[in-house]
């Protein structure tokens, strides 16, 4: 049964319930919202490694460089369209 | 066709190994589509016209409910794919079937959520911000959903067939699919549920 439970998948499971709790208090204390916005973004970021690292086993094939390097291009595409559409369309140039 | 007995089974033959290649592609393609949907959703944001605005509809507890479950089954099905490479295969099923009752939980109550929000008059034609946050949340339910009989299916092969090269690849390859739809759902939480009750 013990071999059924590795600890690595153990661990990563406590670490991402424990991430869930600090990004919960943003809401349950009063914190500016640059604070706030800013620990979300962390304990987000630090969830999708948890996933991708512990869980996907994205490092253990041959292919992981460039499994790495698809996965960051695509964050790089995805965070160009989000931030590029808001600094248009929302924040402005000044 | 080449068995490689010293990497696990979902690795063991070159077209496993570009198959699974292959899925990290089309994760990729899959970030940017998540990242288009939250672009809408930021934008539109403060769009909410004559309807309720994020703070006056979303409930924290079935949220919670629903991370929760969610990031147990992405836990459960890491735990399948261990199993299914020590070549228990009882073992691996129990946790992918695990897997799909905590899908299921996930969506019934997204579904309890959708109806409510209909019910308090925040339908998708609302406002702009409720046509963007529907269908953000839409897309990721929907491919949940897709997941769930997609998982069915590989649970049927791999009791009919059992552990071999090529259900040891279609069952790790789902779970990279499940996995990567809880790490869609962190954002979600984080960027749409708990930024949207702060502000």
């Amino acid at each position: 049964m013990k071999d059924l439970f590795p600890k690595q998948h153990v661990m990563g499971f406590g670490f991402s319930l424990l991430l869930t709790l600090v990004a919960l208090a943003v809401i349950k204390f009063d914190m500016s919202y640059n604070m706030a916005f800013g620990v979300l973004l962390v304990t987000a970021l630090a969830q999708a490694t948890v996933q991708l690292v512990l869980f996907m086993h994205i490092g253990e094939s041959e292919d992981k460089k460039t499994l790495y390097t698809t996965i960051l291009y695509s964050v790089f595409v995805g965070v160009v369209t989000i931030i590029g559409t808001l600094f248009a369309m929302i924040w402005g140039y000044n | 066709m080449k068995i490689d007995s010293s990497l696990p089974l979902e690795y063991s033959t070159e077209e496993n190994r570009l198959k699974i290649f292959g899925f990290w592609i089309f994760l990729g393609a899959e970030i940017v589509l998540f990242a288009t949907l939250f672009t809408v959703y930021f934008t539109l944001q403060t769009r909410t016209g004559s309807g309720p605005n994020g703070a006056e509809i979303f409930e924290l507890t079935p949220v919670l409910w629903e991370t929760f479950l969610l990031l147990t089954s992405s836990f459960t099905i890491g735990l399948g794919v261990h199993a299914m490479r020590i070549g228990n295969k009882k073992a691996m099923m129990a946790f992918f079937i695990i897997t799909l009752l905590l899908g299921l939980g996930f969506l019934g109550i997204e579904i309890d959520e959708f109806v409510t929000y209909v019910e308090e008059g925040a339908t998708i034609q609302t406002s702009a911000f409720l046509s963007a946050l529907m269908t953000l949340l839409g897309t990721h339910g929907l491919h949940v959903t897709f997941g769930f009989f997609w998982g069915v299916a590989i649970l049927i092969q791999v009791a009919s067939r059992g552990l071999n090269p090529q259900t040891a690849n279609k069952a790790f390859i789902f779970s990279l699919y499940w996995h990567f739809l809880d790490v869609v759902w962190i954002f979600i939480f984080s960027f749409v549920y708990l930024k949207g009750l702060i502000s």
